[in-house]
């Protein structure tokens, strides 16, 4: 592999290539991590105590999730209520993206793309943050409701799981749009009119036609939301209540409240696990590889 | 022929109400700037001011986060652009049996959920007696970003003719002369937006920073605990005020990209 | 400045494939030398063998008389003109033309000299300040031989660059290349799938098929007298006909040609043909002419197929009464417009010729044709050996 750096780059560059990238897969990606999953086998010992009869690899802080109800629900609350925002967020993107793939004008589509992008570059906070304003108890969203009369008194949007969902499908989206519609881009638009002219109506085309082949599109936008949406700090501590929290909240908690960094790092290895997870059961029923994936 | 007129019809409505949640939250965010009321909201309005903009300027909070802020972005863009760079270079030139692997690894920081690289990041360091701070956010954040960084530079070499290369040094270059007058400026676009691109996650990043950045605040850090506490409405103006500034820069970023694409169809 | 080339027992393998068969070879300096044959043949990696850019796995590469084992490619005394050019599209004329100056040093007054100079060269004065992207194909063309000359290689390699262009283009800048490698005394090694390209410009061509050079010869001696029956096949348009040798007198050669009665045909003195041998005829088509049934000596009985008019010769195909055999035939200035718009599928008519123009060779296997181009794709020998994809 070195040679064929130096061969086209020359002794000096391949050796900076292969340092930076060193460094960076083993000081930065690969031991931090295998350091976590070693931190989540170990109790959480005094510093007098490392090195101790007690400093030995357990399981004890995984079982903690499994005795403590709360955790456990918290945590496959965390799962499906992630699975509900990404196959959320793929339905309201899906037409979207064979909007701007297949039916807007060049220019159309060149305006649109423009506009998904601005707010996509706007901090995730901040676009958490407008929904906290529209949602909050005596917020726009209450007033309008009130003044069509659909509701007599406000409601608490912010004390359960709706807004943290909403929330997330906002801040989400995009990441689902440019996949789909990258996916269905490429599409050959003969394929979709050859279609209609077999007489296929617009629901089969896109079952039998489009969807087929935006495939690792699709893999991508659920992986990617998924992942998101699990790995969520800022949405639910924003738009949640203490009453509907996050897995990543209770990690936070081990963290920095608990001070149990080694019980911490087992729940995020776990949380990790379930990304890793959805990912390999996406990757298998959409049957895509990771070159795929990557835009 | 009717249902296929209405279902076209229901679309375009479609996309239209799409974009109208897309911006409408946050015109809300921003016209709750200038209402003079304590909380940040448009119902009811209390009236106009622009009272909250003086507020935020005079809180020094506020600065000492944008100041982080900055320099966690440089030191991200010192450490992840040249990583992403040496890697879309290694992958763009190696061929081998464990590049596949290799790839996945590349790729995992992007799949990896933030608050996993920030924890990872926060325990590795501890047993350096590094804690929680600018330099650990530095390298919490460039870790992801470093990929990204990889994936805008790999986009553009693809595209990359290497016979060029060949010429140069048929014509008596060495390596790096070619590597400098030959790829480098080919790059250049994409160096720029990856530069771009880098610094804005870096600015914005939350997830990762969270459990890295101990004591210190950058400004993203800062928003959210003022959401949670002490809320006003020059959360508001200086949300505005990044709004702006991301919007004045992501359209001349797309405006620019896309001449650079038009440049490239012309076969330039 | 000696500028001869010289491969030693140069091999060229990549994993089991053998690329490059163990190959000998001198080019003298100055000399306008092609390599010619279908793609896949080994010609693109014997001018990467000569430029640097592979190296050989067994055998030496002299260029002016030193060996250029372990000399890296930007020390060989070579440049080359890709099949795409290669010009660097992000600057302009003069700084391409500039660039190998430029990386060795030279100052930038010398340099631009330098460019003025291979400009006027190449006919396109003034166009130096142009991006390289501003430039039509011809003139792309020229600067990337003024590119090229501008370091002052003693070989100058040429991969099939006229490829791109349209045939008009095409055939005039044959002529214009030919005068600059006169004007400026530079070995060209040229390399094309082309025949017109090799036989117009060169003053030597090798012939190769299946990592192995065919034959090497001037362009002439290569049309006359094929070495090969795959250099008989590939260069210029030949009937081949099997037959086998009755007896061998000097030159000429008496066969049995089965069906088709005796045949004659010349055999060169480095022709080995035992008598009773197979053997294959060569018969150009432009050599067949029209006699009258029942003539004497050699002639074919035929009867035609297609009548194709090429504007300077009527191109027939025809097939052999005896055998059931193609048989091309061109006719040109021998019929008159009367005759020729006479021809007609379904008419019969004999061919003789002088068997002083067909050459006999030993029976070396019928060469593989691509079935679309109708092209000679490979010799025999290498498909039977598995040696070629």
């Amino acid at each position: 592999m070195f040679r064929q750096l130096q061969v086209r780059f020359g002794g000096p560059l391949a050796m900076a290539i292969v340092t930076l990238l060193g460094i960076w897969l083993i000081v930065m990606v690969t031991l931090p991590q295998l350091q976590m999953i070693e931190y989540s086998l170990k109790p959480n010992l005094l510093p007098a105590q490392i090195g101790g009869p007690e400093d030995r690899l357990t399981l004890a802080n995984y079982a903690t999730l499994f005795n403590n109800d709360i955790h456990r629900a918290i945590f496959l609350k965390t799962l499906w209520s992630s699975v509900l925002v990404t196959l959320l967020t793929l339905a309201v993107s899906y037409p979207l993206a064979w909007y701007l793939a297949k039916v807007a004008t060049p220019r159309q589509a060149a305006l649109c793309i423009l506009l998904l992008i601005v707010p996509f570059w706007i901090n995730e906070i901040l676009r958490t943050y407008s929904w906290f304003i529209i949602l909050a108890f005596r917020g726009p969203l209450n007033e309008v409701l009130m003044m069509l009369g659909l509701i007599e008194r406000p409601i608490r949007f912010l004390s359960g799981n709706g807004g943290v969902m909403v929330g997330m499908v906002y801040a989400y989206i995009l990441f689902m749009v440019f996949p789909l519609y990258n996916a269905i881009e490429s599409l050959d638009d003969n394929q979709v009119r050859a279609a209609r002219d077999l007489g296929a109506g617009t629901l089969r085309t896109h079952r039998r036609i489009v969807i087929p082949h935006a495939k690792p599109g699709i893999a991508t936008g659920c992986i990617m939301t998924f992942m998101l949406a699990a790995g969520s700090y800022a949405v639910p501590a924003l738009l949640g209540s203490p009453g509907s929290r996050w897995f990543t909240q209770i990690i936070y908690n081990w963290f920095f409240e608990g001070g149990n960094w080694n019980q911490g790092a087992a729940y995020a290895f776990l949380l990790l696990v379930l990304c890793i997870g959805f990912m390999s059961l996406v990757m298998k029923v959409f049957k895509v590889g990771l070159g795929d994936i990557g835009r | 022929m009717s249902s296929q007129r209405f279902l076209a019809f229901g679309l375009r409505f479609y996309v239209v109400v799409f974009f109208a949640y897309l911006f409408l939250p946050l015109l809300i965010m921003a016209a709750a700037t200038f209402n003079d009321s304590r909380f940040p909201t448009v119902t009811p309005w209390d009236g106009t001011t622009l009272r909250w903009f003086g507020e935020l300027a005079a809180d020094g909070g506020m600065w000492q986060a944008l100041g982080n802020s900055l320099v966690v972005a440089a030191g991200v863009l010192v450490v992840a652009v040249p990583i992403g760079i040496a890697t879309a270079l290694f992958l763009n030139t190696v061929s081998s049996r464990a590049k596949p692997f290799l790839y996945a690894l590349i790729l995992s920081p992007l799949l990896t959920p933030g608050v996993i690289i920030g924890i990872s990041t926060l325990i590795f360091w501890r047993q350096f007696g590094v804690s929680g701070g600018i330099f650990l956010t530095v390298l919490g954040q460039a870790t992801f970003i470093a990929a990204y960084v990889m994936l805008m530079v790999t986009a553009r070499l693809q595209r990359f003719d290497r016979t060029l290369e060949r010429a140069a040094l048929d014509l008596g270059a060495s390596p790096w002369q070619a590597f400098r007058r030959i790829l480098l400026p080919y790059l250049k676009p994409a160096l720029y937006s990856a530069a771009v691109i880098a610094f804005l996650q870096s600015f914005e990043n939350y997830n990762t920073t969270l459990f890295v950045v101990g004591y210190d605040t950058t400004l993203t850090v800062y928003i959210a605990s003022k959401v949670r506490t002490g809320l006003t409405p020059a959360v508001n103006a200086l949300g505005l005020i990044l709004i702006l500034i991301t919007v004045a820069v992501a359209v001349v970023y797309e405006l620019k990209r896309r001449r650079e694409a038009a440049r490239v169809v012309e076969g330039v | 400045m000696d500028g001869s080339v010289r491969l030693d027992e140069v091999v060229m393998r990549f994993g089991d494939f053998t690329a490059i068969e163990k190959t000998s070879l001198a080019i003298g300096s100055g000399e306008f030398f092609s390599f010619l044959g279908p793609s896949g043949c080994g010609k693109t990696t014997l001018l990467n063998i000569v430029s640097g850019f592979i190296t050989p796995s067994e055998g030496q590469v002299f260029i002016g008389g030193e060996p250029m084992a372990g000399v890296p490619v930007n020390r060989r005394p070579t440049a080359m003109i890709f099949q795409n050019l290669a010009l660097f599209p992000l600057m302009t004329v003069f700084e391409n033309i500039e660039f190998g100056l430029e990386v060795r040093g030279v100052d930038k007054r010398q340099r631009r000299e330098v460019s003025e100079r291979l400009l006027a060269l190449v006919a396109l004065e003034g166009s130096g300040p142009k991006r390289v992207t501003e430039l039509s194909g011809g003139q792309k063309q020229r600067v990337a031989i003024a590119r090229a000359l501008a370091v002052e290689p003693r070989v100058l390699l040429l991969d099939e660059p006229l490829s791109a262009l349209d045939l008009k283009l095409r055939q005039h800048m044959r002529a214009e290349l030919k005068a600059i490698q006169r004007k400026t005394g530079i070995t060209f090694i040229y390399i094309t799938h082309d025949q017109g390209e090799a036989l117009t410009m060169s003053d030597r061509v090798a012939v190769m098929s299946a990592g192995r050079i065919q034959q090497v010869a001037d362009p002439m001696t290569l049309y006359r007298e094929p070495a090969t029956g795959f250099v008989a096949a590939f260069v210029g348009e030949n009937n081949r006909l099997e037959a086998r040798v009755i007896d061998r007198e000097g030159e000429r050669v008496r066969l049995d040609g089965g069906a088709l009665g005796e045949l004659a045909g010349r055999a060169g003195p480095g022709v080995r043909l035992a008598n009773g041998e197979a053997a294959a005829l060569y018969v150009r088509p432009e050599h067949l002419r029209p006699v009258a049934a029942g003539a004497a000596g050699p002639r074919f009985d035929t009867e035609i197929e297609a009548v194709h008019f090429e504007g300077a010769w009527v191109m027939l195909e025809t097939r052999l009464a005896a055998t059931g055999e193609k048989l091309r035939v061109q006719l040109g200035h021998e019929v008159s417009r009367g005759q020729a718009e006479a021809l007609a599928a379904g008419q019969r008519m004999t061919f003789a010729y002088d068997p002083g123009d067909a050459v006999v060779l030993p029976d070396d296997g019928s060469p593989v044709v691509d079935e679309e181009t109708g092209e000679v794709v490979e010799s025999d020998r290498a498909q039977a050996g598995g040696a070629h994809v």
